[in-house]
């Protein structure tokens, strides 16, 4: 009898499965939109990188079978820098969670941004600091509760394509866990592009987030997203904030041409 | 020395305000002598590289009363994180990034702020921060730039600051700055600032896109933003009031400004 | 003075030790946490900010490590009580803020719930080995207090006495509980307030003019005042003398007086719980939760007739040199448990002078140590004749059994 196997398997460590995420949770939507992604792509295998920080999001590097690493908080970004930089050759990807990337990495992420290095973020937003049993985040939309913000939340959140676009990335989307094609097709286009390339995947929390505010389960949100969602391509990031429970714009917001930092650096050498 | 100049600058500002200088308190990480802290009447604390934003905001909700006012000359680097969420949450604090363009003591390497002038020794290949665009997008209230030569100006600005609430970026340029006192001007440092002074043009409430610096063009210097919006404090009492009712007392009351 | 019966939660509650912590934190009239969420600490942060609003505190779950410990020294200097929760990770990021805090004699404490391993480790088992780092992490020439819980009522009792360790000596005090105590789910008793005593900060009430930010009288701490009293104060980290200003000579600096403010106070801080001691020929010399596993082999020890001592550390750092010298003279050995590999240990060993042998138990960590290990240790010492040198790292069963030793000492 013919031995099936899952579409997937080349690029998974299969003694590592069933991985530890729960039920109803985006993450690993946004893990086959990338694996489908990069079948797509012409790319060496072998010299694509994966590096995540600490989270939910985090534990991705631990499941693809590519050259993953695992590092610490919030410093998945300088240490996909120096690989980029100690081997060019590389394609190297980051992907990590909202308060790895923006809240303890935010330093991190506006530097590269600035510095326009190549290489593609994933980041993948819950609003919740999830791993640690559902904190508050600087995502965390507007009297949304959480288990540090037991009154509801008063911050107002940050909004990641805005802090993007102006400390300078290249190529700017959001999609949601829902909208699975369009997602693979931005990451498959922000694999070609040179520079620092964003893409923000909004994805259910079903155990944290949806608990705790009382909305439903992972089902419930993909339904609120499959409603709520709005493809507005080429967006000002201003209007892109998301308030809770209410409209989500996605799209691809910014694609634009800048010299990345070993362009520049070859630049200035030579004269 | 250029950080006089910003420091004369927030003495005439403090006059003119006229808030009560109790309750100004200065959280510095570029070093400032006693001689030119003393004269202002202040509280002044001079601590380690890059956290006075995250020292401010630890003064400002230990003590709501106070007016902080972070200088800060390591602000986009060490300090990036902490601009990008302060201002994010709208903490009532001042923050004065002090912009040298290079890294005090070492005049041959870069930081992360050096434009490509054509007389510097080397040109720095990595592209500036353009704070004031930066320090928008997460939701400052009030951004400003100046040089140092500015004087009027810049203490215009730090006034209408210290007389608003919310999160205020004023960035000060000011290059070749001296960051120990026993080293001695020299002439060239002195034309730095002149010729960022005579290359300025004051464009007040320019579109914060445009205000890069390049080397090429007309540095745009002014007041860019100047929106009210509640402070952190404000939201938390807010949130807190209508969700425990009067059982919760408001944290701070209102802030000294007389 | 007695804590304010506002801040104060009395009743008898069944509750794990993050919360106590929190809780006692809060009774020592702790107005200020500055945050940020790292397993297995969280609940404490969740605690206190459940609490916040009902005590008048406030909580601010910063971005980074890096900002929370700078706004606790913040608020510290604006007057207020104020403490972070962290664990390793979080811990070694804090570091050079800490120094920063002993150096401008800021009082604050640090709740860092020990997890395993260095870097990410095991962020939800248990470890010890942070204990040098609570000691030696910040650069520069410092002394800390640290103080080792090994139960929730410990760990409230301990929050206390931190605080009142902390305004007294204007010292960064640590709090050094771990994963297992954090996450046990026990009885804690909460006083009345009038039964909570609570030290406050010595607070300056002479003329503005004749202050000296940092002029101390033969008890060594500085009596301070806070921003936004009109004092106009200058402080700087950088070397300062007793008026505040930078001074390059290190003698006219506040440096040696930094470190003796703890090292001459010694005797007045240090705190063991002894038993056993006056006929002891082995002692156990522990803390934290290692402490409670030592207490059954200590027992099973006794009951076969070898008369074991114990030492249980409550001030890890000072360490209790002088005491641990003049035992060591008098016994044989010294069996030191640790969730680490050998900490504490080389302290002992130091303060021996090699008056007696010293057998470290370690642990790698994810879980405690197997009571029958420290037994087995406690026997070797008791039946030693000869005198080593150094430390006899004791080889656990877990570790001959993974290892392959077979058996052998």
């Amino acid at each position: 009898m013919k031995q099936l196997t899952h579409p997937m398997e080349a690029f998974l460590r299969m003694d590592r499965i069933p991985h530890i995420w729960c039920p109803g949770c985006g993450i690993g939507l946004t893990v086959t939109a990338f694996v489908e992604a990069i079948k797509k792509t012409d790319l060496d295998l072998n010299k694509l990188v994966i590096v995540s920080g600490i989270g939910c999001t985090g534990r991705v590097a631990g499941y693809l079978k590519l050259d993953s690493f695992h590092t610490t908080h919030g410093r998945a970004i300088p240490f996909a820098t120096g690989i980029k930089l100690a081997n060019p050759e590389l394609k190297v990807v980051v992907i990590s969670g909202d308060g790895d990337l923006i809240s303890i990495g935010g330093n991190h992420f506006i530097h590269a941004a600035r510095r326009n290095i190549n290489m593609l973020v994933i980041c993948v937003n819950n609003f919740i600091y999830a791993m640690t049993g559902g904190q508050v985040a600087p995502t965390t939309p507007l009297t949304a509760y959480t288990t540090t913000s037991p009154f509801g939340n008063f911050d107002p959140p940050a909004n990641i394509p805005q802090i993007a676009e102006s400390a300078g990335a290249v190529y700017v989307a959001r999609w949601t866990a829902l909208h699975i094609r369009r997602l693979t097709a931005s990451i498959h286009e922000a694999l070609y592009k040179p520079g620092f390339s964003v893409i923000e995947v909004i994805s259910p929390c079903a155990q944290y987030f949806s608990r705790i505010n009382r909305l439903g389960d992972g089902l419930d949100m993909m339904k609120f997203y499959h409603e709520n969602s709005e493809i507005r391509h080429g967006e000002p990031t201003e209007n892109l904030s998301i308030d809770y429970q209410k409209r989500i714009i996605v799209g691809k917001f910014i694609d634009r041409e800048r010299p990345t930092y070993i362009e520049s650096y070859k630049e200035w050498r030579d004269k | 020395m250029s950080k006089y100049l910003i420091l004369n600058a927030f003495g005439k500002a403090l006059e003119k305000s006229g808030i009560n200088k109790k309750s100004v308190s200065i959280v510095s990480d570029v070093f400032y002598p006693p001689e030119a802290i003393k004269p202002l009447g202040i509280d002044f604390f001079h601590i380690n590289r890059g956290r006075s934003i995250a020292f401010a905001t630890g003064l400002k909700l230990g003590n709501p009363q106070i007016k902080v006012v972070a200088f800060s000359g390591d602000l986009a680097t060490l300090g990036g994180n902490h601009i990008i969420h302060a201002s994010r949450k709208n903490m009532d604090i001042i923050a004065i990034c002090i912009n040298n363009f290079i890294y005090p003591g070492f005049s041959q390497k870069h930081s992360r702020k050096k434009p490509k002038f054509g007389f510097s020794v080397y040109s720095n290949f990595e592209r500036p921060f353009n704070m004031p665009h930066l320090a928008k997008s997460c939701g400052a209230t009030f951004v400003a730039r100046w040089t140092a030569k500015h004087t009027k100006h810049l203490s215009d600005s730090i006034t209408k600051a210290l007389q608003t609430n919310g999160f205020s970026a004023i960035e000060v340029l000011s290059p070749g700055c001296n960051y120990f006192a026993g080293i001695t001007d020299n002439e060239e440092k002195d034309n730095l600032l002149q010729y960022c002074y005579e290359h300025s043009q004051v464009n007040n409430n320019e579109d914060t896109k445009n205000l890069e610096i390049n080397g090429n063009g007309k540095i745009i210097v002014g007041e860019f933003v100047e929106k009210e919006r509640p402070t952190f404090l404000d939201m938390y009492n807010e949130r807190l009031t209508k969700v425990l009712g009067d059982k919760f007392e408001p944290y701070g009351g209102k802030s000294v400004r007389d | 003075m007695k804590a304010n019966p506002k801040d104060v939660r009395t009743g008898v509650f069944y509750i794990d030790g993050d919360v106590a912590a929190a809780e006692g934190a809060i009774a020592a009239g702790c107005k200020f946490l500055g945050g940020y969420p790292i397993t297995p600490s969280t609940e404490a942060a969740e605690a206190f900010a459940r609490r916040a609003p009902q005590v008048g505190a406030m909580f601010i779950q910063m971005e980074d490590e890096l900002g929370s410990i700078s706004t606790v020294m913040g608020a510290s200097a604006a007057g207020k009580k104020a403490m972070t929760i962290t664990s390793g990770p979080g811990y070694s990021l804090m570091m050079e803020t800490i120094g920063l805090g002993a150096m401008l004699e800021l009082p604050f404490v640090i709740i860092n719930v020990q997890r395993g391993g260095p870097s990410t480790g095991i962020p939800t088992r248990a470890g010890q080995s942070d204990m040098m780092q609570a000691r030696w992490g910040s650069h520069g020439d410092y002394e800390v207090i640290a103080l080792a819980p090994d139960s929730p009522q410990e760990s409230f009792d301990f929050a206390i006495k931190a605080f009142n360790l902390a305004e007294k000596y204007r010292v960064p005090v640590m709090l050094m509980a771990d994963e297992c105590v954090g996450h046990m789910t026990e009885k804690v008793v909460i006083p009345k307030a009038s039964e909570i005593s609570i030290v406050e900060r010595k607070w300056y009430k002479g003329e503005k003019d004749k202050y000296l930010p940092f002029g101390t009288d033969k008890k060594l701490v500085p009596e301070m005042v806070k921003a936004g009293d009109g004092f106009g104060l200058y402080i700087t980290a950088l070397a300062h003398s007793q008026n505040g200003y930078p001074v390059k000579d290190i003698l006219k600096s506040t440096a040696k007086r930094l470190v003796d403010k703890v090292r001459l106070n010694a005797p007045d801080i240090i705190e063991t719980r002894e038993e056993g001691l006056d006929d002891a020929e082995v002692v156990v010399i522990s803390y934290g939760i290692s402490s409670r596993v030592a207490y059954r082999a200590i027992e099973q020890a006794r009951e076969s007739g070898i008369k074991v001592g114990n030492i249980r550390l409550i001030t890890v750092w000072p360490f209790p040199d002088e005491r641990i010298a003049e035992i060591a003279k008098k016994v044989k050995g010294f069996i030191i448990p640790e969730i680490n590999y050998g900490q504490i240990a080389f302290e002992v060993e130091k303060c021996v002078h090699g008056n007696s042998n010293v057998v470290l138990v370690p642990h790698g960590g994810s879980s405690v140590h197997n009571p029958i290990d420290i037994l087995g240790a406690i026997k070797q010492v008791a039946k030693e004749k000869k005198r080593y040198d150094g430390i006899f790292e004791y080889k656990t069963q877990l570790e001959m059994k993974v290892f392959g030793n077979g058996g052998k000492k």
